[in-house]
């Protein structure tokens, strides 16, 4: 491939000394700094942005507030990872060498994703470090679940308690009462070793209220579920939503798309809402919420129409033989013929309709089609949660985004858009467990068979049909009684002991969710714990490592170090050893067979340590690790605690064209012409062969028409599934192909004049993330208000003006809001934004920078619940005096309480755009208000589940092998018993 | 040498991580902020708008902060950076009133003045400021603009810049690329109707809710911080009690030159009036300061370019020369010395304490003209302003004191006609100063302010409606009737406090950030 780059010669910006250009005079190598150039070193002139690596041990810097006094600290500068969002931006924490404390932190100029850089919430994690109200040794529950009262444990009770009881589940066949259920998993393969290795099928993510649409969309088309746009060297950048200020993943994407822009790039936005995103943009859309497909598949219509089209890519990539034989088996079997099939099959997407649709000019719609037309195959695109996590049927969002992505050829190209696959690189420690027998249908329901990933919004309707029970359920860095939907389902759920056995929750600080466990167990914020990651930031490929910066810090000063709590403050500690504890006292003699997976491979039969497990990965799984910390004298731990980061790769394109390795494909065999997996390469599989993470058991490539042989995607067919067998197959063949599903919220659903719009509840600010942050005060003081966004010609419909209250009324309840009229969304869509609305129940136990006490309760029956605040926030005392500063007072709208669950019946997503019915707060309504009728929620998630078609595929199959499922069980396993 | 900082708007993505990667290199306490981005929404739906502004001290060459300040707190050094010194600040504020960005507040850990000072501690090790270093879309440049050939000088010469407040001339040292006029220019785009996602302070809605709309752009500002008004009632009460004390004395003093005769008022009243005014204001000075202990520091650590300093000069030579008056008035008063003897003293005496006089309570005319950040102070008649003043309430408060002494007739003429002479034109000078043209938008938004807006009608009822029956009554007791013009001596005091609460508070009240 011939890689276009960005000329580098932009006039109007003169670039800063390039890292990579000497810093000694030649002649003078001996002299030049030890280490090797990193992605983010820059300079102007004689300013550096980071002292050099030779002095990370030992880096001196004067007291800024004792400035202009020279008063000299010296700190260690130790990398890290930042949590606070999925990007895994680096950090490089300064570690005063007197006391050992966390000074500060900036970003890591050695991680290729973030480049030394970061949003407000990368240096804001010093915050949540010196949080005066964080929780600092176990807790266990001694009064009614959610009752606030609990008493300190030692970390040995709460750990034989909890293994006791997984023991216990294992020995008498109940493991699919083992629950974890993570948030922000914020690691790559460290759930699915203990769960492996446990032999349960207790996965559980938060994802399907966050990407299942999106994923689903991509998934039907190469199996890989989400985008890695390469924006930098696009000409084009179509981005669904506010990816530069918010999205997955915000400060590396919003680097690359401004590199991008300043190239020459053109940038459209398509969101209902004037984020920041679209306030840069050169053509901003604002359609009708769920419209967006109608949008896309215009473009679709207007490329093949103008065959503006890259047909060498779809005559190799796509399954058009497929398309052909199933939607218009009469046509010759040729290109051109399907070619012109589809023009015709979506001739009906005019720009007219779409404008229609989305309501928005048809003018908007043509430019965008002609901007997209001309993109080159530099056409880089991003759509995550917005649309597709909004509407019912939004996954045909992406799965018509990824439609235009093809036609035009942008698939892996240089400035167009990969798969994360490709961009992704998940490395496994030693002895990985093989693949279970297990079946959970709690998280994997018959209904939903195509869901992407885990049913998770429903566990606690599941768990009131008595579909199943849980004996240990884990929540960590997840907090569904906030952030889910129908939050008072699974207060009811959590408080119910014969429904919940026991509930640990992980966590470094209190949430609405901790309120309601058993347990209580303190984890490390970023700068306190061990993980491995990697996003797909950009073209390339990155490891990044997270690591517990005062430990490393004190190693390296020489003092004895028995886990990660001995350098934690208080008893917090990190789940990895957790883990690995954990899984000792469950099988303490071995006898499980589980206890072998977290022994040392260094010292046989002893417990592993976290320094063993990452050094045997790093020694063994990152493919040229072991040789640049060679070159450096290092070894790969070493590296990598000295670093933060690796590159695994870079400049990754067209992966679809590798190379299949020669010893791969002995014994391999393609499937027969003419069927539809035609030229399927497989190696001889059974019913006890584990699929991988995503795609076909024994499954390796594909041989093209024209011979070659290459690794293709990760479909059935090893194609591009232009038309998808999967769908047609598990019960929606209408849905076959990319289409436009009309959303729950299209207009014909909303009736303006009787008081309905539509509410967008999901949409972010570049300060907060979800109900993490909290605990960052320096992120509080920026965003502590929650108006909804209301355009000025609902304003008067409505006779609202700013800061006047309204009651927005849902399925199965109300809130009461204050309105701030605004132009920066368009009409007939009102929007809340995600992050407010903390509460606490007791004084103590929630994050008082940001929450409001509350009281719950029940003023209609037992059926009903009322949350009203008790007060706002408040300033209070504590160690740190800025406690005292607190100036805002809204703790915001918990409007998540009052949507009910409205699962997609496809890909199960939560579809969180909400229909709301808007009035005037009555007289006793008070700001902050929620009141849900739970025999109301409970109604709507058996309208919602009826909208399923409950069935199997091919082979009694519960669902596609193909698809995305963490911890995926043997083929055999996917069956159901006969 | 000339450090500064390019700011491209047309990257930046309003992320506020400059903001918070400043705070935690500075420990900067909740509620303030070195650097902070603003945020101004425009238009009217699709064809709306939304532009951002990361503000900050602009380093100025001709910094009005560095020659305003009493103790050379803050000072610029030789590498272009306004730095500051947290150990010689004595928290006067001054530099607060002097900044036209809003850049500089009081530390509410040290209680001592602090601003962005280019993260100097880093500069001098060789690291760039901690906000270029977060900065994901790399929008904030930062180098050597008297360097050619250095990639900011390069950047701001290659491209069309706009700096803030230009018309201030304070040669900023921060240039912003591709940034909105609305951004940079305050009054363009008014607080008006709540915050995406935080709340105005309520000063800064209040003031907003007086500020007109662009009639075009419809330009407001959706995201900002809080500028509270530095200078308050002290500063209000003793521009009176300096009028006073003052006025008093430049009536005695010409009655002494004049040869008229005030008795007991000239030698003991006006002298008394003069030095507790200066103590009083002495006082509230200290006590407005927020590091009231280091008030010595103005003589000990003294910057020659402050009106801070030089009037604390004015008021220790005010406080003496008037002490030695009533000292003198006492000696005669109690008999110790014959009155002939000591008249060619208080001839001698009186006009370096007429020069004194008018400039204690004309000194804060050159202070308030330091004042380069509230252009409604920036009047080229303001000392003389607070000279007629003076002369106003000067002969208000002594008509008073005569309805206890012994007043002859041209004694009278002189203090009745001083406060009907000076109010009068008080009132005169503030209506051509309020209803007349002001050089700068900021200026005629703070005269909105107060003649149609939240004080207007403290101002004309209180301010104007007062001072003109003060002159009024004052002369009727020209004409003789000594009691009527006593009431209006009294009531020049009150419309005098009126007026000044209002000159200070508006002053200070229009946003300029």
């Amino acid at each position: 491939m011939t890689d276009i780059a960005p000329s580098d010669s932009i006039p109007t910006r003169p670039s800063t000394q390039p890292t990579t250009e000497p810093r000694v005079p030649p002649g003078q190598e001996a002299e030049a700094e030890p280490g090797h150039p990193m992605p983010g070193e820059r300079r102007h002139e004689h300013l550096r942005n980071y002292p050099p690596v030779s002095d990370w041990d030992h880096h001196v810097e004067y007291d800024a507030k004792a400035h202009p006094r020279k008063v000299p600290h010296s700190y260690m500068l130790i990398p890290t990872t930042c949590f606070n969002c999925e990007s895994a931006c680096g950090l490089l924490a300064y570690v005063d060498k007197e006391d050992l404390s966390i000074k500060k932190l900036e970003g890591n100029p050695a991680h290729p994703g973030s480049r030394g850089r970061n949003c407000a919430k990368g240096p804001a994690t010093v915050n949540q470090i010196d949080d005066p109200e964080r929780i600092l040794h176990p807790l266990k529950r001694v009064g009614e679940r959610g009752a606030g009262q609990w008493e300190q444990v030692t970390w040995d009770e709460a750990l034989d308690d909890i293994g006791g009881r997984i023991r216990r589940a294992i020995l008498e066949d109940r493991h699919n009462e083992v629950m974890y259920h993570v948030g922000r998993p914020g690691e790559d393969g460290f759930a699915e070793r203990f769960l492996a290795a446990w032999g349960v099928d207790g996965h559980n993510s938060h994802t399907n209220v966050c990407s299942s649409g999106a994923r689903l969309g991509m998934t039907l088309w190469g199996g890989y579920d989400r985008p890695s746009p390469d924006h930098a060297n696009a000409k084009v950048i179509l981005l669904l939503s506010s990816h530069l200020e918010t999205g997955h993943y915000f400060n590396p994407h919003a680097q690359r798309i401004m590199e991008g822009k300043q190239a020459g790039a053109k940038l459209v936005v398509v969101d209902p809402r004037m984020s920041n995103t679209a306030s840069h943009a050169d053509l901003w859309l604002a359609p009708w919420p769920g419209s967006e497909a109608a949008i896309l598949l215009a473009i679709a219509s207007h490329l093949l129409r103008t065959r503006q089209i890259d047909r060498d890519y779809l005559r190799r990539w796509f399954n058009w033989k497929v398309y052909l034989a199933e939607l218009h088996p009469e046509a010759p079997v040729t290109f051109e013929a399907f070619l012109d099939r589809l023009e015709a099959d979506y001739a009906g997407y005019t720009p007219e309709f779409a404008a229609e649709e989305a309501q928005v000019p048809v003018e908007r719609i043509t430019a965008l089609s002609e901007l997209v037309a001309q993109c080159d195959h530099r056409l880089s695109a991003h759509v995550w949660r917005s649309a597709c996590a909004g509407n019912e049927g939004g996954w045909q969002v992406a799965r018509s985004l990824w439609f235009v992505l093809a036609l035009t050829g942008s698939i892996g190209t240089p400035g167009g858009t990969s798969p994360n696959g490709w961009d992704k690189f998940i490395p496994h420690g030693p002895g990985m467990p093989g693949a279970h027998e297990r079946w959970n249908e709690l998280t994997w329901p018959r209904e939903y068979p195509l869901s992407t990933n885990e049913m998770s919004i429903l566990l606690p309707h599941f768990l009131a049909d008595e579909r199943a029970k849980l004996d240990v359920y884990f929540s960590r860095v997840f907090n569904p009684v906030w952030t889910f939907p129908d939050g008072f389902s699974w207060m009811r759920a959590l408080s119910d002991e014969t429904k919940v056995g026991c509930h640990v929750a992980l966590t470094p600080t209190w949430s609405e969710t901790a309120e309601f466990a058993d347990y209580v167990l303190p984890m490390g914020h970023a700068p306190e714990r061990h993980d491995t990651h990697s996003y797909e930031t950009h073209a390339g490929r990155w490891l990044g490592f997270r690591q517990p910066v005062r430990r490393v810090a004190m190693e390296k000063l020489g003092q004895a170090v028995g886990d990660t709590r001995d350098a934690n403050p208080g008893e917090v500690w990190e789940e990895n050893e957790f883990w690995f504890e954990l899984s000792w006292r469950i099988d303490p003699d071995g006898s499980l067979g589980i206890r072998q997976y977290f022994e040392s491979p260094y010292r046989p039969g002893e417990k592993v340590t976290v320094d063993e497990y990452y050094r045997w990965i790093f020694e063994n799984r990152v493919p040229g690790l072991p040789a640049k910390a060679e070159a450096e004298g290092l070894t790969p731990l070493e590296y990598m605690r000295r670093y933060g980061a690796v590159e695994v790769g870079e400049s990754i394109y067209r992966q679809d064209e590798r190379h299949v390795p020669d010893d791969d494909l002995v014994g391999a065999e393609p499937d027969p012409a003419g069927s539809e997996t035609e030229g399927v390469l497989r190696t001889p599989t059974t019913d006890e062969s584990a699929p991988p993470l995503i795609g076909e058991a024994g499954a390796i490539g594909v041989r093209h028409d024209d011979g070659t042989e290459t690794a293709g995607w990760l479909t059935p067919s090893r194609k591009l599934e232009v038309y998808s067998t999967s769908m047609r197959d598990w019960g929606w063949p209408e849905h076959a192909t990319p289409g436009y599903i009309r959303s729950h919220v299209a207009q014909r659903e909303i009736d303006l004049d009787a008081g309905d719009l539509v509410l967008v509840p999901t949409f972010r600010l570049p300060t907060l993330i979800h109900t993490r942050s909290g605990n960052a005060k320096y992120l509080n003081e920026i965003s502590n208000s929650h108006p909804l966004w209301l355009n000025s010609v609902d304003a008067r419909r409505h006779g609202v003006v700013t800061g006047d209250l309204v009651r927005l009324s849902t399925a199965i309840g109300y809130f009461v809001v204050r309105v701030w009229v605004t132009e920066g969304i368009r009409p007939s869509v009102c929007a809340l934004s995600h992050h407010m609305g903390r509460w606490r129940l007791h004084d103590a136990e929630g994050s008082r920078w940001v929450s409001g006490l509350v009281d719950i309760t029940h003023p209609d029956g037992p059926e009903s619940f009322l949350l009203r605040y008790r007060g706002g926030v408040k300033p209070f005392t504590s160690d740190d005096p800025d406690s005292e500063r607190i100036w805002w007072t809204d703790p915001g709208v918990h409007q998540n309480l009052a949507f009910g669950v409205q699962p997609d019946p496809w890909s199960g997503m939560h579809c969180w755009l909400q229909k709301v019915r808007m009035e005037k707060a009555r007289p006793n309504d008070r700001y902050g208000d929620v009141w849900v009728d739970t025999a109301r929620s409970r109604e709507v998630y058996r309208e919602w589940l009826a909208k399923t078609r409950r069935t199997t595929g091919p082979g009694g199959m519960r669902r596609p092998e193909f698809l995305m499922r963490p911890i995926k069980p043997t083929r055999g396993t996917f069956r159901v018993e006969p | 040498m000339r450090y500064g900082f390019a700011i491209d708007q047309r990257t930046c993505i309003g992320c506020h991580a400059c903001t918070v990667a400043c705070k935690t290199e500075h420990e900067v306490p909740v509620g303030q902020f070195r650097t902070w981005v603003k945020y101004v929404d425009q238009g009217t739906f699709p064809s709306n708008t939304r532009d951002f502004g990361v503000m900050r001290c602009n380093h100025c060459t001709d910094a009005p902060c560095v020659r305003i300040c009493p103790t050379k707190a803050l000072f610029t050094r030789e590498d272009g950076i306004v730095d500051f010194d947290r150990d010689r600040c004595i928290g006067c504020k001054s530099c607060m009133q002097g900044c036209p960005y809003d850049a500089i507040y009081i530390d509410d850990d040290t209680h001592t003045a602090a601003k962005c000072n280019f993260c100097a501690h880093r500069v001098d090790e060789g690291l760039e400021p901690a906000c270029v270093v977060v900065c994901p879309t790399h929008s904030i440049w930062v180098g050597d603009l008297s360097d050619p050939n250095s990639g900011i000088a390069r950047l701001v010469a290659d491209n069309p810049v706009q700096v803030r407040a230009p018309e201030q001339g304070t040669g900023p040292n921060v240039f912003y690329l591709g940034s909105d006029r609305a951004v940079l220019d305050p009054v363009s785009a008014p607080a008006q109707g709540g915050y995406i996602y935080s709340t105005p302070d309520p000063h800064r809605a209040e003031v907003a809710a007086d500020m007109p709309l662009d009639p075009v752009t419809q330009a407001r500002t959706t995201l900002d911080t809080a500028h509270p008004r530095p200078w308050g009632w002290r500063v209000t009460t003793y521009l009176w009690t300096k009028a006073l004390g003052a006025g008093a004395m430049l009536l005695a003093t010409l009655a002494q030159l004049f040869g008229i005769p005030l008795g007991g008022i000239g030698m003991i009243v006006a002298p008394a009036l003069g030095v507790a005014g200066i103590a009083i204001t002495g006082a509230l000075l200290v006590w407005d300061l927020k590091r009231p202990e280091r008030f010595y520091y103005i003589l000990t650590k003294p910057n020659p370019t402050s009106w801070l300093f030089w009037g604390s000069v004015v008021l220790g030579v005010g406080a003496a020369l008037f002490g030695i008056w009533l000292l003198m008035g006492i000696a005669v008063v109690a008999g110790l010395v014959a009155p002939a003897t000591m008249s060619p003293w208080f001839t001698g005496l009186a006009i370096p304490a007429f020069l004194a006089a008018a400039m204690v309570t004309g000194y804060t005319g050159f202070l308030f003209n330091q004042a380069e950040g509230r252009d409604l102070w920036q009047s080229p008649l303001l000392f003389w302003h607070l000279v007629v003043q003076a002369f106003g309430v000067g002969g208000g408060g002594l008509l008073v004191a005569a309805l206890f002494g012994d007043v002859d007739e041209t004694a009278l003429a002189l203090l009745a006609g001083a406060l009907t002479l000076g109010i009068a034109v008080h009132v005169v000078m503030l209506v051509f100063e309020y209803l007349g043209q002001h050089e700068t938008r900021q200026a005629s938004t703070a005269a909105h302010l107060v003649t149609h807006g939240r004080y207007a009608t403290t101002f004309w009822f209180g301010g104007i409606g007062l001072a003109v029956v003060a002159a009024v009554l004052g002369a009727i007791g020209w004409a003789g009737v000594l009691v009527v013009g006593a009431i209006g001596g009294l009531l020049a005091q009150a419309a005098l406090l009126f007026y000044e609460s209002v000159f200070v508070r508006a002053g200070q009240d229009v946003p300029l950030s």
